[in-house]
């Protein structure tokens, strides 16, 4: 099964899960909405065919959560237990944001978001720099690459242990090249047009789908479920 | 027919800095016409180019004085994006010269920034896929794709533009003979559609047939025209006094770089009583057979999915050596598992004696890479060479300046000098670091002849003071010019290892 969600869907996904996991779950019920929440990415995840994430991202929430329900409680004592509290309440609390900023990252094209927010009337400068921010990434991986190797040919890949150096090493090189293709890049860019007068326009059409739909209700929904028996009705 | 490009005493200077200017230089391209730029690097080649798409006075600011027309406008008055789709740009590094990551969205790139229907950009980008055989290409990665196959998406994205008029920075620098012979029928194709083409380019070999009109700049100033016709025809001594690369290519070479003859023998032809350096159980494998197999180094039993297979092979020693072969035949592979950069090369070399495998590999050999950039860390040259050394010995950093003619530059910045003293600054690195095989990748691709000859003259250097220079090369000129032996890498097994009678080729060129 293959679900292709608009990007705005993605974006409205992102805001609500960050927002959620910003208040703490008290009871049993907003424990479930919360998880509910967080195994919604997941199986997204399983839909785009990327079983080995999905996998990973579900067994460390799962463990968190054991953990925190079984095996902690609040008069837990101990050093072990002091650090699983730690590490189960950050995961525990924090993970389903990042799963979604996860996914999202990771299936949304270029095009598809700049023709998102071209629909949302975000102006094009800001769509743009984004834009060119999501492009850079790549880039800047492979020259990280590259630079990796040259230092491990001259043998400074730990330039003796000095931090300094080690990042000193990595850093001038990798600016340097960046500031180049930057370049090249934005003159490539604007001989094509880039940062006319005209409004751009855009081949990827974007449309609402049934799960959009159902995915926008649920997420809000929820919400205001969360809201409500926290806040109002204790 | 009337002009489309007019130039009339055009002077301009880039903002602080003497490099590629040109004087009072007046030029007229006709509708229609191929007109080819060449001439040194720093001529003002690039600079004619940027000051027809506008990219000057608009993006490069300095002093410009004179008229510069194209299609009716003059430059100074019309903004960048006006012009388009009226000029299209391909230019020469094809790593940063797109802007999406897949290339469907380059394609239509273009007609989305001019603001076209999405119908209308539809039916270009189909009419383009069809009209350049895209097809594969569609849907894929841009970070995936080879150097020719993303000069071909950047082709195919000015294309979609529909452009009166192309241009093209020097466009063949990274490619490999397969690839340019791509680039070629693409200009043959815009040629055929009435396209005005202008091509600054330092290769020239691939454009014959192509060209109505030749230029040659020469300290920013045209010094000579001649029709398409009478330039290549030109004799190799002529074009050797305008320092420019050949203008044809020898058919052997051809046969050597490109596609070899089907015949898979594998010819072998060494001096028996030279020393030489001997490569054992070179295989390596980007294709993994399964997880839990990760860790096994690649043996001959992988055959199928080996990308490096060299079982044994041997190179004499202090001779240069070229590495030639297709683009993704294993070329690059090669070197670096002999600089020991892929741990899971079981490679074993076997050098004076000594047998050096796994992380030792890497004090061995030193790699100068395509991108010079990426290997120059530290914020002076003497720093630079000193790093590579166990033991700072700055009388012996001095001595190895000098003789690759850096001592001057001593204190400045790396990064401040000129492309081919990084490249030296690099080889002086390698040399304190007392390697004993030197690689190159593609050291001369994009450089004018002059260029060519001192790496050239470089690397015959460093083979005479008895290092092993292996350098990976799509120049026939190259090879021509300093290489003992010609190593032929194809689907990554040696195809043969020959040796190059250089005296015979000065003979047929008599």
């Amino acid at each position: 099964m293959k679900v292709r969600l608009d990007p705005r869907t993605k974006l409205y996904m992102i805001l609500i899960v960050s927002a959620i996991v910003m208040m703490s779950a008290t009871t049993p019920l907003l424990w479930t909405v919360r998880i509910i929440m967080t195994m919604i990415p997941i199986l997204l995840l399983i839909a785009e065919k990327r079983y080995a994430s999905a996998l990973r991202f579900f067994m460390l929430y799962i463990i968190a959560i054991v953990l925190t329900f079984y095996f902690l409680s609040a008069d837990s004592t101990g050093l072990l237990k002091a650090l699983l509290t730690g590490y189960c309440g950050i995961v525990a609390q924090f993970l389903p944001a990042l799963i979604t900023a996860w996914y999202v990252v990771r299936t949304t094209k270029i095009d598809e978001f700049m023709s998102a927010m071209q629909k949302m009337h975000v102006p094009d400068g800001i769509t743009i720099s984004l834009a060119v921010v999501m492009r850079f990434f790549p880039t800047i991986k492979e020259e990280y690459a590259s630079i990796r190797d040259a230092m491990k040919m001259r043998g400074i890949a730990l330039a003796d242990g000095n931090i300094i150096k080690m990042l000193e090493y990595r850093m001038i090189p990798l600016l340097f090249s960046c500031v180049n293709i930057g370049d090249e890049l934005s003159a490539a860019a604007i001989t094509r047009g880039l940062g006319g007068e005209v409004k751009r326009s855009s081949v990827v059409e974007l449309k609402m789908s049934i799960a959009d739909y159902l995915l926008i209700v649920g997420f809000t929904v929820a919400t205001v479920i969360f809201v409500f028996f926290k806040y109002v009705k204790r | 027919m009337k002009n489309i490009v007019e130039i009339e005493n055009v002077s301009f200077r880039y903002k602080g800095s003497d490099k590629g200017l040109i004087k009072n230089v007046s030029l007229k391209v006709k509708e229609g016409e191929t007109l080819l730029l060449c001439g040194a690097s720093g001529s003002g080649k690039t600079t004619l180019i940027r000051l027809i798409n506008g990219l000057i006075p608009h993006y490069y600011s300095g002093e410009l004085e004179g008229t510069v027309k194209v299609a009716g406008r003059d430059i100074k008055g019309t903004p960048l994006y006006e012009l388009a789709g009226i000029v299209g740009t391909v230019f020469q590094n094809p790593r940063s010269q797109f802007f999406s990551v897949d290339t469907d969205g380059e394609i239509v790139f273009g007609p989305e920034n001019i603001g076209l229907e999405p119908s209308e950009i539809k039916r270009r980008a189909d009419l383009v896929t069809k009209d350049m055989n895209l097809k594969k290409l569609l849907g894929r990665s841009l970070f995936e794709l080879s150097g020719g196959e993303k000069q071909k998406i950047a082709c195919a994205s000015v294309s979609a533009l529909l452009p009166d008029i192309i241009l093209l920075d020097e466009p063949s620098s990274n490619l490999d003979w397969s690839a340019i012979e791509e680039l070629r029928t693409a200009i043959k194709k815009w040629k055929k559609q009435g396209k005005t083409i202008v091509i600054s380019e330092h290769r020239l070999w691939y454009l014959r047939d192509l060209i109505d009109n030749v230029y040659y700049m020469e300290n920013g100033d045209i010094q000579g025209r001649w029709t398409g016709e009478e330039f290549f025809r030109f004799t190799d001594e002529k074009v050797k006094v305008l320092k420019l690369r050949p203008v044809r290519v020898e058919e052997k070479y051809m046969a050597k770089s490109g596609e070899m003859s089907k015949s898979e023998k594998v010819r072998m032809i060494l001096d028996a009583d030279k020393d030489s350096i001997l490569l054992k159980d070179f295989y390596f494998t980007y294709a993994r057979r399964s997880y839990l197999f990760r860790k096994k180094k690649p043996t001959q039993a992988d055959a199928d999915i080996l990308s490096l297979n060299i079982p044994k092979l041997e190179i004499p020693k202090g001779v240069v050596v070229g590495v030639t072969g297709k683009n993704g035949t294993g070329k690059s592979t090669f070197l670096r598992c002999i600089c020991g950069l892929e741990n899971e090369c079981p490679g074993i070399i076997v050098e004076g004696g000594k047998l050096y495998k796994g992380k030792r590999r890497i004090g061995l050999s030193y790699m100068v890479m395509q991108d010079v950039n990426h290997q120059l860390f530290t914020d002076s040259v003497e720093a630079e060479v000193l790093l590579s050394m166990k033991n700072e010995d700055k009388k012996r950093c001095d001595e190895i300046l000098d003789s690759l003619g850096l001592l001057e530059y001593k204190d400045k910045h790396p990064m401040a000098l000129s492309g081919g003293q990084k490249q030296r600054v690099a080889i002086a690195s390698a040399i304190a670091a007392d390697a004993k095989i030197l690689l190159f990748d593609e050291p001369t691709s994009g450089l004018d002849y002059s260029h060519m000859v001192k790496v050239s003259e470089l690397l015959r250097n460093l083979a005479d003071d008895g290092r092993t220079v292996l350098v990976s090369t799509h120049d026939p000129e190259l090879i021509d010019l300093c290489c003992d032996y010609v190593l032929s890498i194809k689907n990554g097994r040696v195809y043969s290892l020959e040796k190059c009678s250089r005296m015979e080729n000065v003979k047929i060129a008599l």
